[in-house]
């Protein structure tokens, strides 16, 4: 159990996605000028990445290894992610437009970001069970997501800075998203061995 | 199994799977949209303005599309855009007359004489509320900016008197500067007519001539000089009503100069094709 | 009758020097009626009273001269007696133009005074002496110039359980209300009183500020004989004490709700100097025409507290103190804090006027405005609990939909965020360009129809 818990503290907090392991960068920059944005985006991407783990592994563990073609996990976890992301865009576009039209361009994204390719691979790679990859996958969605909301509350505030004119923008986040990594190691000895 | 084979099983047989389920997910969970709503955010310029009302372009042509909201609210839009419009939407549009923004007022910071410094935030609002930021017409140009920081493509400038000035080239004519302005001063008037009266002080001319040098003093010279066409009075101010072009003559006559030409003149007349020899 | 102390804390208040010592001992004075008039017709919250008179009228001393021009509007009486030269454009004290009778004064001090005085008035129906009130033209004199005809006459459903009198006068430079206090205590007694009679038995509360310890001695001596359902609470000093929402704190420990009024909380708060006013009004049938204002800064020559009559310039009153030590410097109408700016003095004396600063270049301090800090002194300053700072910096940013949701409307623009900042940012005039805009937006939704309605 506390196995576990520790697994889900080091996936959110030592080891944070975006800001410990850079991963994620793209829809972490684009999505997080607004905080309902950001929500939105991080419950996407929960979804996405919390289901990519479950059926990802049992892929691997019982039909790619038995076949003994384990080289194919690329580009078949890309097809899984890449439908598993079509299929949330369709529902949100069914269901929930308002979100569809805010997220834009950076919903089938999510396809392509390197954070859920990501996870799905560190689970085969540490060799981690069925139960401990989902739930890898889901703390490291969370992780996103916190980093995600932290920083889009910060880019509210940001809004109504008067910065240089050099530094306005994309470049004061950057460096905004800099100093938020820095922060976040200080949760390096949190977990030891993490 | 040969590896091979197993890779084109594995490989294919999930591409197959993958492309049902998102098939039938596809049928199950379609969304009809209108092609045209697409097709009309395209036709509309795209700045995102708000001067028709809505919140920005594609929310105007799905309100077009869904709701029947009339083609015509969009007055930055192409004449050509406009017909297509209509079209698409099987409505009659007349396009309407290009309208740019004018400030009705000439008294920068040397003409229009100030009675107080006025030490506060640099917005005309607040300026306005503080006894008129110390300026003696309290119908005037403040300059501090309001218009020109909602203007969304940046056509109104200050000169370094503090007076706002629209550039009629650049100007679109969304409308979004005649509300910012808190003493109403912005107009929006046809971008045919060039000669322009800047002045919105309704004061006695005696008083007006106090406060400002190029303040309208109601001597009624330029309603005689164009007897009485395109422009009139209200109390003691003379107001253009943009019916008819008016003369250029006008910027002599009146004796305070409150006449202007701003505005893109009328393009010269095509010289004759020369015949073929 | 008990003399108690200030049972609640205030949060958020602030010590500035008070610079009342020049005029807190000078005995009232009264101005000699000016020549010429100028009575303005916005001088109270509310919709601008409608003139009746016109150029060339005759008018007596007290006459009614304009009436309410709404229910939330006040009426206005001549101050002397002559004929209306001119009915034109002024300037209010607020900086707003407005409609000014201007009269001129023929020195007979003619006697037109409309209204039927009621000595007798615990014998009178509330209702007769709220219109007595009406008539006189009574408007809150402690500086908001609320119409008191409309405040003393809340809807049943709110029923008064305190009647708080504020002769707090918290603002500094400011002593008009403490020499009253000294000087006419058994006028503000019985004109309390008669509010307690037409509110029907609320308990009485009468705060002083313990900068004022012959005021309280005074007041003291002519309540004493009251019962004990009336207290005088002594107040600590501190600024600003004196505005309603916080003496409802301060002596009832009860919070006047976001966007509500004190009668929501049962409680109502009058000037002593509208006290006065009423027992004017229904004892001596004088309707309100004249005012005490304390004439005072580094500028004047005699500072002194001033009886003027309204509509007497503030020009007039400077020239009785002496004159200006030189031109140039600042004009304040009110004190430093709350006070507005005044571009010349040719500003007529309103209902609401209590103070008229003279500041030296010297004694003004222009400063530059710097960037928010966010180092937080204003909300510890704030005694409405807001966040003054960041409604600041929405504003700047011209987000003001953000400055509605953090309450910039419940601001009293008591400027003690301005005191406090160490970045020198114009604090008070943010707010109320904040409070400006979100009027604006307001009135431009009411406006504005839609074409087609949109979905939510």
């Amino acid at each position: 159990m506390s196995g576990t818990i520790l697994l889900i503290v080091s996936a959110v907090l030592v080891n944070n996605f975006v800001l410990n392991r850079f991963l994620g960068i793209c829809p972490f920059l684009g999505v997080s000028k607004r905080l309902s944005t950001a929500l939105g985006m991080s419950g996407a991407v929960v979804f996405v990445m919390t289901l990519a783990s479950a059926v990802t592994w049992p892929l691997y563990h019982r039909l790619l290894k038995p076949l003994g073609v384990e080289y194919l996990q690329t580009i078949l976890f890309i097809l899984i992610i890449a439908t598993l992301v079509q299929f949330v865009e369709l529902v949100l576009r069914k269901y929930v437009p308002v979100l569809y039209r805010a997220l834009g361009i950076f919903l089938p994204l999510i396809t392509t970001n390197c954070a859920v390719l990501g996870v799905a691979v560190l689970n085969i790679r540490s060799h981690l069970p069925f139960l401990h990859s989902v739930l890898f996958g889901f703390g490291g969605a969370v992780g996103f997501g916190l980093a995600l909301v932290l920083f889009a509350g910060i880019r509210e505030k940001l809004e109504r800075a008067n910065p240089p004119k050099c530094f306005e923008g994309t470049a004061l986040a950057l460096v905004t998203a800099g100093l938020l990594s820095l922060a976040f190691m200080g949760f390096a000895n949190l977990v030891k061995g993490a | 199994m040969p590896p091979i084979l197993a890779a084109i099983v594995v490989i294919g047989g999930a591409g197959v799977a993958c492309a049902l389920l998102l098939a039938i997910a596809a049928r199950y969970l379609h969304v009809f949209e209108d092609p045209r709503v697409e097709a009309i955010t395209n036709l509309l310029p795209g700045a995102n303005c708000g001067g028709c009302g809505y919140a920005g372009c594609a929310d105007y042509a799905r309100a077009i599309v869904e709701k029947g909201a009339p083609v015509n609210l969009c007055r930055p839009c192409a004449a050509a855009a406009l017909l297509e419009i209509a079209r698409l939407m099987g409505v009659e549009a007349k396009p309407a007359e290009k309208m740019v923004a004018i400030v009705r007022c000439n008294g920068d910071a040397v003409r229009s004489r100030r009675a107080a410094l006025y030490h506060g935030v640099a917005d005309c609002v607040a300026a306005d509320f503080t006894s008129g930021g110390g300026k003696i017409c309290r119908e005037g140009c403040l300059g501090y900016g309001n218009c020109a920081r909602v203007c969304p493509v940046g056509a109104i400038v200050f000169t370094e008197s503090l007076l706002a000035v629209v550039s009629p080239e650049r100007c679109i004519g969304c409308g979004l500067c005649v509300k910012a302005c808190p003493r109403h001063l912005i107009r929006l008037v046809p971008a045919s007519h060039t000669i322009h009266l800047l002045c919105s002080n309704r004061e006695r001319g005696l008083v007006t001539r106090k406060a400002c040098s190029v303040g309208c003093i109601a001597c009624q010279k330029c309603i005689k000089h164009v007897n009485g066409q395109g422009i009139h009075m209200e109390g003691y101010l003379a107001v253009v009503d943009y019916t008819v072009p008016l003369p250029e003559s006008l910027l002599d006559v009146c004796p305070q100069h409150c006449f202007v030409r701003r505005g893109l003149p009328a393009p010269p007349p095509q010289p004759a094709a020369p015949s073929a020899p | 009758m008990k003399v108690l102390r200030a049972p609640f804390q205030v949060r958020g208040t602030i010590h500035p020097h008070y610079h009342k010592g020049v005029t807190a001992g000078r005995p009232i004075e009264t101005l000699p009626p000016p020549t010429i008039v100028q009575v303005p017709m916005l001088q109270h919250l509310g919709a601008p009273s409608k003139p009746i008179v016109n150029k060339g009228d005759k008018v007596g001393v007290g006459q009614l001269i304009a009436e309410a021009g709404g229910p939330i509007s006040a009426s206005a009486h001549s101050p002397v007696s002559g004929t209306v030269r001119a009915i034109t454009e002024g300037v209010a004290a607020t900086g707003r133009p407005t409609l000014v009778i201007e009269i001129e004064n023929d020195g007979l001090n003619t006697p037109a005074s409309p209204l039927q005085p009621k000595p007798e008035w615990s014998s009178q129906e509330p209702s007769t002496l709220i219109g007595l009130v009406a008539a006189a033209g009574i408007v809150g004199m402690g500086g908001a110039g609320f119409p008191t005809h409309v405040k003393i006459n809340p809807p049943p459903a709110k029923r008064i359980d305190t009647l708080i009198i504020n002769g707090a006068e918290c603002e500094p430079y400011l002593t008009a209300d403490h020499r009253l206090m000294i000087e006419r205590p058994e006028a503000i007694w019985e004109g309390i009183r008669i509010l307690r009679h037409i509110l029907r038995g609320p308990h009485i509360r009468l705060a002083i500020e313990d900068n004022k310890p012959d005021a309280i001695r005074a007041m003291e001596k002519v309540m004493a004989s009251a019962d004990d359902d009336v207290a005088l609470v002594v107040l600590p000093t501190a600024y600003p004490m004196g505005a309603e929402k916080q003496l409802i704190a301060a002596l009832l420990g009860r919070e006047v709700p976001s966007g509500g009024l004190p009668s929501d909380v049962g409680a109502l708060v009058e000037n002593v100097a509208t006290c006065a006013a009423v027992f004017e009004a229904v004892v001596q049938g004088h309707p309100l025409t004249r005012r005490v204002v304390t004439v005072t800064g580094s500028l004047v020559r005699r500072p002194a507290n001033v009886l003027a009559p309204i509509g007497a310039r503030f020009s007039d009153l400077i020239e009785f103190c002496g004159g200006l030590q030189e031109t140039g410097g600042k004009l304040i109408c009110g004190g430093p804090m709350m006070g507005v700016a005044q571009v010349d003095a040719s500003t007529p004396v309103g209902k609401t006027v209590s103070g008229i600063l003279a500041l030296s270049r010297q004694d003004v301090a222009v400063y530059e405005t710097h960037a928010c800090i966010a180092c937080g002194r204003c909300v510890r300053a704030c005694p409405m609990s807001l966040l003054p700072c960041t409604i600041s910096v929405a504003v700047e940013a011209g987000q003001f939909e953000e400055t509605e949701r953090l309450a910039v409307m419940d601001c009293i623009e008591c400027g003690c965020c301005a005191y406090v900042c160490p970045a020198h940012r114009p604090m008070v005039q943010f707010m109320r360009q904040g409070k400006a805009q979100i009027q604006a937006i307001r009135r431009l939704k009411q406006q504005q129809n839609p074409p087609v309605p949109r979905s939510p």
